[in-house]
Formats: C-alpha cells, structure tokens, sequence
C-alpha cells in the first residue's frame, strides 16, 4: 500500500513537472458541422507543449461569456475563442486586457474598432469577399468565362446567367458579404446576372432544402445556377434537386454524368468533407475550401508563439497590421 | 452510567430511543444544513445568472424581431425602385402601422436626405449625416447599429424617446444601385415594458448601457445617469457577475451582452434574500428536526409502553406482595407473549408459596402448642415430690396446721395449675397461683424468708400465660436464700403503657453483668441450666412473640430483679 502511495505520488510529481499549458478554446456551437471539423483540426495539430480544452458556448453569447468569465478567472496564458456574437466581442477583449489575457479570436471576425481596443488581441480567418471573389470565378468559367457569349448552360440562350442565391443568416457579416460580393464580382468580370431570388436559408441545411422547394415552386425550371453561402445550404438544396428529378442518376451507378445525364450547377462555400463527396459524385459543382487546415495551422503556430513569448514576424502565415492573420480560400471543382 | 443502568426498562429504552434518533436527526440535520449553507449561494447566484438570461433572451427576441423587420424592408427596398417611391412609402407606413414599436422607418441616401419615410411629416432642415446612427451605420457596413434613446429630432411633429436602428442598404434609382441608409426609430416603451416583465424582486433591479457607455436604460430610479455608482461598477466588471454593495444594498450583479445590439444589460437582485433564505432554511430545518424528534419521542413512548407496561404492573403486583404479603390477589396481564407466560408462571408461583406459606403456618403452629404444653408439663412433677416429702415431713413432725395449709395449697395451686387445661389464665389465678407456691415453700423452708405482693389493681383485667411467675419464684428462692440472712421477695404487677409488668426482686448475693449476659444466652437457647427461667422465656416467646420480654437486673450484694412485660390481653369471659 505504501508503495502504491508513494508511485502514486511519483507519478503525480512526474505529471507536475512537464506542466503542459492549457488553452481554452471556446466554439461558438458544437453542433455546426464546419466548426466540428475545423476545432478537430485545431485540436489535431497544436505545435508544441500546450494543449487545447473546448467549451461549447451553445450558440449563446451569454454562455460564452460565462464560460470567458470562468476561464479568465484561472489565468490561463491565452484564449482563443470563436465569438457567437461578433459585435459582442469588445467585452470580451476589455476583460482580457485586464487580466493580460491574450486572446486569438477565429471564424467570426470582430469590428475592428474592437480588435483595435487592445494590441494582444488576434484575429485567424479569411475574407469573405476572397470566398465570393472564388465563388464568382467559378460561376463565369462554368459559364465559358466569355461574357459576351455563354456556352451551353446558358439554357435559355439569353446571354444572361439566371441565378438563385442561397443566403445564410441575414445580418451575419459572411452572408452579407458573400451574396453582395458575389453577384458585384460576377458583375466586374463582364457577366450580366439575372438573381430570381435570393433564399434566406440561414446557413442550414434543413432549412435550405424548404426554401429549395419553394424555389422549384416558383421557378420551375428558369434557373441556371444555384450560388449558395456555403456547403450546408448547397447540400441541402442538391436534396430537394435530386426529389424533384433535377439530378437523375439514370444508370444508376451513384455518379453523375454530366455528358449523359441531368444536372443542375450548385455551387458552395466552405468545403466540407461531404460537399467534396458531392463534387466527386458529381452533383456539387463546386465549392470554395475554406482552408481550415490552413487555419488550424496558423492558429497552432500563433498560440505557440505567443505562449513561448516569440517573435511574431516569423509566422508561415504573416501577421498583418500585428492583428489578422489572413488564410486563403480555395477554389474547388471538377477536372 | 450508573444511574442509567437503576432506570427502568422502560425509561432506558425511552432514553436509548430518542437519544439516537435526535443524534441521528441532529447529524442529519447539521449536514443538510451546512451543504445548503453553501449551496444557497450557488443557488442565489445560478438564479440570478438564469434571470439575467432570462432577460437577456426577451432583448434578443425583441431585437431579432425588429432585425428580421428591418431585413425584410432592406429585401423590399431593393426590389423596389424609388421611381415609384409611393410604393416605397405605402410599404413603410404599412410595417410601422403594424409594428407598434416601430415609429417610423426612413430611407435616407449617403448624404443624410431622407429619401423616403413612413412619416409624412415635414422634416427638420439639418444635417442628419452628423447623426451618431447615421455614422456609425456608414463606419461599420453590414450591421445594425442600435443607438442610445434620444429625442426623435428629426421630424418637427415629433418629441419622443426614441432607439435609432440603423443599417447601410442598397436600393435603385431609376435601375441604379446605391447605398443609403435605413433607418428605423423604436420606442423605447418596448424597452421598458420588456425590463417590467422580469422578476428581479423587491429590491432588485437592471439597467442597459451602450458600447460607448451611455445608459440605455434603467430601471432604478435612483440610476439615471452614467455617473451612477451602478454604471460604474457595470464599466469597471465589463462583464460577469459579482457580489457587490451598491449604495448601501448588498447585491448580486450580473453583466452580458444583448447579442447584436453592442449593448450591455446589468442585473442586480438583493442578496439579502440569501440571509432571508438562509433564515428560512434554519426555521423550516429545525421545525422539521422538532417534529421529527417529538414524534419519534412519541413513538418510542408508546412502543415502550407496550413492552414495559405489563411488566410495570407485574412489578407493582411483586411489590405489593412484597410489602403486604398479599398472596390472594393475581396478576391478570395481556401484551406480549412472553410477559403473558411470566405472569402466569408468576401467579402459579404466588399460588405455590401461598400453599406451602399456609402449610408452615399451620405446622408452626401445631409445632407451637405441643413445645408448649412440653414445657408447661415439665413444671410440676419435682416441685409435687418435694411438697409431698415435706408434708410427709411435717405429718411426721407432728405439724398438723402447717400440713393442712400445704395442702389446702398444695390443692389451689394444682387447681391453678392446670385449669381446665386452659393455657391463658386471667392475672389474680396467676398470683393466687404464686402465693400458694410462696406458701408452701415458705413452709417448707421453715419461714427462712419473707414475700410481699404489691399488686396494682387494674391489672386484674388482663390475663397471662400460666405458669409464668411460678418458675421465677422457684429461682428466686433457690439464689435468694441463704443460712446468712433471711431472704426477701417482693414481687410486683403494674401498668406500663400496653404492658402488664411482673417484677420479681429477691436480696441475696445478686449477678454481675456476666452472669446475667450467660443467663440470657442459655434461656435463648437449649441449655441444661436454668431450665425454669428458660422454660419461661421460651413460652413468653412462643405465645406473645416480640411483644414480650424477660429482664434480669441486680445489685452485687443488694438485690436482683427479674422483670416480665407482656402485653395487655383482657381477660376473656
């Protein structure tokens, strides 16, 4: 018995002495398929002797402060947090600045009147505009990159691109942004674009294969593009495409054939592993990869960095204005 | 523990009983009371932190509310082009007739013109691009700014409260797209009728301050202004929650933020309720435990009861036997089994030794009689002989006088002596007995000594055992003459109390203390010697029990005395 105490104590010495750093990592909401995927990748590839613990905020800012109250309290050397509320973010900073708690916020980007509150605070993510700017590249090609003459996807030969806009959650900065930059750059490259509507969908899958419904309803078969938020409401609508015979698998071999069989372009944002799926299959089109691993990497190397006290010049992915660290999105499509 | 184990079974058990239990609630209790001590806090603080969210989620519905409103107007703004500006301003008038709150919705291009607005009313000339709402809304493109309440001054008909909600929109002019501001006025009643909805009791309360620290609102009346101390301390915690004294009050504030508006909402509910709880708690506890402890008491009194009742009455009945010797009464006991079968054991037993008690008495008695008239028989036989010899003696001697005395007492004292075999003689047949004995041996012994009687006349009304003066007569004789001096006896009968007293004195040498402590303890017991003085004890013993007595008293060289006190018994007739 005295010999177990004493290995028992040993070992607790042992864990002691390594003294691994814990950095909280607090998600705005666990059950957000691209955050399931991005905080694993996170988690997955930390850099060095710290390790990570998540917090769900359950897609409540009062929840996530609490939990910023709770983790600010145990003086842990950084915090990086996936905000739920964006414009509730200056708070958050404020009382991190007066407990010296740096903080990396991710995928929500705050006012940066607020990130300007204070020189430790981060901020890891893409632009939204460089998602529509791919997005919009993606669309003219499908359409033969010649504004003045549109290839055969054209159906109703007008020269002009007839779209459905899938939107996410009105007010939220990416949707804003992704369906307002979208039709502007399809725009600047020359294409005339034609939005018969633009759906509301949330960002939700579910929600998106309703609104597709009503879409199909109104527009029977007037539309020759679906340009959504991102892969959710893609995947979604590709659902109710796929009811409504839009897609038809005619020899049933699960792929699309888009020489021989009907199909109808979608195109996402976000590429989400089943998104990737669906291109191979062949009923995505296309969607634009937000490099989470690319994120993930970056916020790994951040956090080591500021945790070891170095230099943040020598980061893969450079630090702009000591602030942002900017991640490229991706095009994704077919050979 | 002495005293505990002289308790009765009843009480110990009783004791036993509520001293563990009262234990076990006091633990108990202590326990429960300590855990919730420190849990009343948690509580206190988890609902004070659940009306915060409370709170908070009826902002967030109304704000989500107004947004989905301003969102749908932004999709209608851009379907429609202000050619046609009247469907524009129908469209407006419409959703702020229907949202209540709303008071007016205004479209106003980048150079704070308002282009189109659910108010008719003639507009104030000034620069509304100066407005906070109208630059914060260009500074942050994509969101909502939510201003503090301000006067409504843009329209010369109105002087309400007002929450300015702003936004940069796009929306066409003859098929050109630009970017304008839209703007919607809210009252701010719905503020407050929402802040009136929630409980934050008596003495709590909640205020509303905006990103640059204005207060939004409040609902304490003694905190209208940003210098309060609750604002403070609001600015100072940023957000959280805290225990705090705020003008005097002990408080528990909470701090969050309204999601989407860059507003702050702070809580505060008096944490006297805690005390008051806490005090609650104590009472409620301790009622409970005193209930608990009563009735237990209770219970633990009547089960014991039960069990010691019958038990109790067989002792009382063991007592009564005990102090009374009342062997006729039984014990008729219901209860438990096993005390019916020791009560009933018990009754067999009192029957028993009532049975062998009686038996004893019965023997005793018999056995009493026939040593009594044992001893009363061996009176006579040698004192007869010697008699007899003397007449013999004095016929011989040619005495007839002296022979017709003897035998005319010789005669009475036989007469006496065995009267009608009774064994209780009335007091004057015992003297008459004694005084013909005194005379034949004063015959007999040739006048050698002198008797006297001092009798007290009232004890002729009792009666005596017989034979009971005769054998100390016979001693007094045998020690008291002698060939130095003439012997003397007197003999007396007196009252003492509810004692008759014979006292029999004869001079001669007298006892020491010695021999009068040797005589006593051979008249006790069986012994060869003093067999006349023995005899009387033993049949005084035997008839009278304790009640009477022998005595023996002397003087060296005077006198000795031998005192008799038996009780008065009145002479039956």
């Amino acid at each position: 018995m005295k010999y177990l105490l004493i290995i028992i104590n040993l070992l607790l010495l042992v864990g002691c002495s390594k003294n691994v750093e814990t950095i909280p990592l607090v998600i705005y909401d666990y059950e957000d398929l691209y955050m399931q995927d991005f905080r694993t990748l996170i988690v997955d590839n930390i850099s060095g002797d710290y390790q990570f613990a998540s917090y769900d905020s359950k897609n409540s800012q009062v929840i996530q402060n609490e939990i910023i109250e709770s983790v600010l309290n145990n003086t842990y050397p950084l915090l990086v947090v996936n905000p739920v509320d964006r414009l509730g973010v200056y708070p958050i900073i404020e009382k991190a600045k007066s407990v010296n708690t740096p903080i990396i916020f991710i995928n929500r980007e705050p006012l940066k009147e607020d990130l300007d509150l204070w020189e430790h605070v981060y901020y890891v993510g893409a632009k939204a505009e460089q998602s529509a700017s791919i997005q919009a590249e993606i669309v003219t090609e499908l359409f033969g990159g010649n504004p003045s003459n549109l290839n055969q996807y054209d159906l109703n030969q007008d020269n002009k691109i007839q779209a459905i806009i899938l939107k996410g959650e009105p007010g939220h900065q990416d949707a804003e942004i992704r369906t307002e930059a979208v039709v502007e750059y399809i725009e600047d490259l020359g294409f005339t674009l034609d939005v018969l509507t633009i759906q509301e969908a949330y960002f939700s899958q579910t929600i998106a294969e309703e609104e597709m419904q009503n879409v199909i309803d109104d527009f029977g078969t007037q539309f020759e593009v679906i340009i959504s938020n991102n892969d959710a409401m893609a995947i979604g609508a590709i659902n109710t495409l796929k009811e409504n015979d839009y897609f038809v698998d005619t020899n049933e071999n699960g792929i699309i054939n888009r020489e021989t069989e009907p199909w109808i372009p979608v195109i996402g944002i976000d590429g989400l592993p089943p998104a990737i799926n669906l291109i191979e299959q062949g009923y995505l089109y296309g969607t634009v990869i937000n490099d989470s691993a690319a994120m993930a990497q970056a916020i790994n190397e951040l956090t080591y960095s500021i945790i070891n006290n170095l230099p943040l010049t020598d980061l893969t992915y450079p630090l702009i204005d000591e602030t942002y660290i900017w991640i490229d999105y991706k095009k994704y499509t077919p050979e | 523990m002495k005293w505990f184990n002289k308790l009765s079974i009843g009480k110990r058990l009783n004791i036993s009983f509520v001293a563990v239990i009262s234990l076990a609630i006091i633990f108990t209790g202590f326990f429960t009371f300590n855990r919730s001590y420190d849990t009343i806090d948690t509580i206190v603080e988890d609902s004070s932190k659940e009306i915060n969210k409370q709170i908070i989620l009826n902002y967030e519905n109304y704000f989500n509310d107004v947004r989905n409103l301003a969102n749908y107007i932004e999709s209608e703004t851009e379907k429609h082009d202000l050619n046609d500006s009247e469907i524009l301003e129908a469209l407006y008038v419409d959703y702020a007739r229907l949202n209540t709150d709303t008071i007016t919705i205004s479209l106003l291009d980048m150079d704070g013109m308002v282009l189109v607005s659910s108010q008719s009313s003639s507009l104030q000339s000034m620069y509304l691009k100066q407005r906070d709402w109208f630059q914060n809304a260009v500074l942050n493109d994509g969101i909502y700014y939510f201003s503090p309440p301000h006067y409504q001054d843009i329209f010369q008909s109105s002087s309400e409260m007002v929450i300015s909600v702003s936004k940069v929109i796009d929306y066409t002019s003859n098929g050109i797209s630009y970017q304008g501001v839209m703007l919607l006025d809210l009252s701010t009643d719905k503020i407050e009728v929402l802040a009136k909805q929630t409980n934050l009791g008596d003495d709590g309360y909640m205020i509303i301050i905006s990103d640059t620290g204005q207060l939004v609102y409040s609902s304490n009346e003694s905190c209208l202004d940003p210098s309060c101390e609750s604002v403070k301390w609001v600015q100072d915690t940023i957000i959280g929650s805290d225990y705090i004294t705020l003008d005097g009050a002990d408080l528990y504030g909470n701090i969050n933020t309204i999601h989407g508006t860059r507003w702050r909402i702070a809580t505060f509910v008096d944490v006297n309720i805690i005390d008051a709880t806490r005090t609650n708690m104590i009472v409620s506890l301790i009622g409970v435990l005193a209930a608990t402890v009563v009735a237990s008491t209770i219970t633990a009194y009547v089960l014991t009861r039960q069990i010691t009742l019958p038990l109790q009455k067989l002792t009382a009945h063991m007592q009564e036997i005990e102090t009374h010797e009342n062997f006729h009464q039984k014990v008729s006991i219901e209860g438990q089994k096993e005390v019916v079968i020791l009560a009933h054991a018990y009754n067999q037993m009192t029957e028993e030794i009532k049975g062998l008690m009686d038996r004893l008495v019965t023997e005793q008695k018999e056995k009493r009689k026939t040593e009594f008239i044992a001893l009363q028989a061996q009176i006579n036989p040698h004192f007869l002989y010697n008699t007899l010899d003397s007449i013999v003696w004095l016929s011989e001697q040619k005495r007839n006088e002296d022979v017709i005395q003897m035998v005319i007492a010789l005669s009475r004292f036989f007469r006496v002596a065995i009267s009608r075999g009774k064994t209780i003689i009335p007091i004057e047949k015992e003297i008459e007995h004694a005084k013909n004995y005194l005379l034949i041996q004063k015959i007999r012994y040739s006048d050698k000594f002198n008797f006297e009687f001092e009798i007290d006349e009232e004890v002729y009304q009792y009666s005596v055992v017989k034979l009971i003066l005769q054998p100390i007569l016979e001693n007094a004789i045998q020690h008291g003459i002698s060939a130095e001096f003439d012997g003397y006896i007197e003999i007396r009968l007196l009252l003492k109390n509810d004692s008759v007293v014979f006292e029999v004195e004869n001079n001669g040498y007298g006892l020491t203390q010695n021999q009068i402590n040797e005589i006593y303890l051979m008249i006790e017991n069986d012994h060869k010697q003093s067999v006349g003085l023995r005899n009387v004890y033993q049949r005084l013993k035997l008839y009278y029990g304790n009640e009477a007595n022998l005595e023996i008293s002397s003087v060296v060289d005077e006198n000795t005395v031998i005192r008799i006190t038996i009780p008065k018994q009145e002479v039956t007739k």
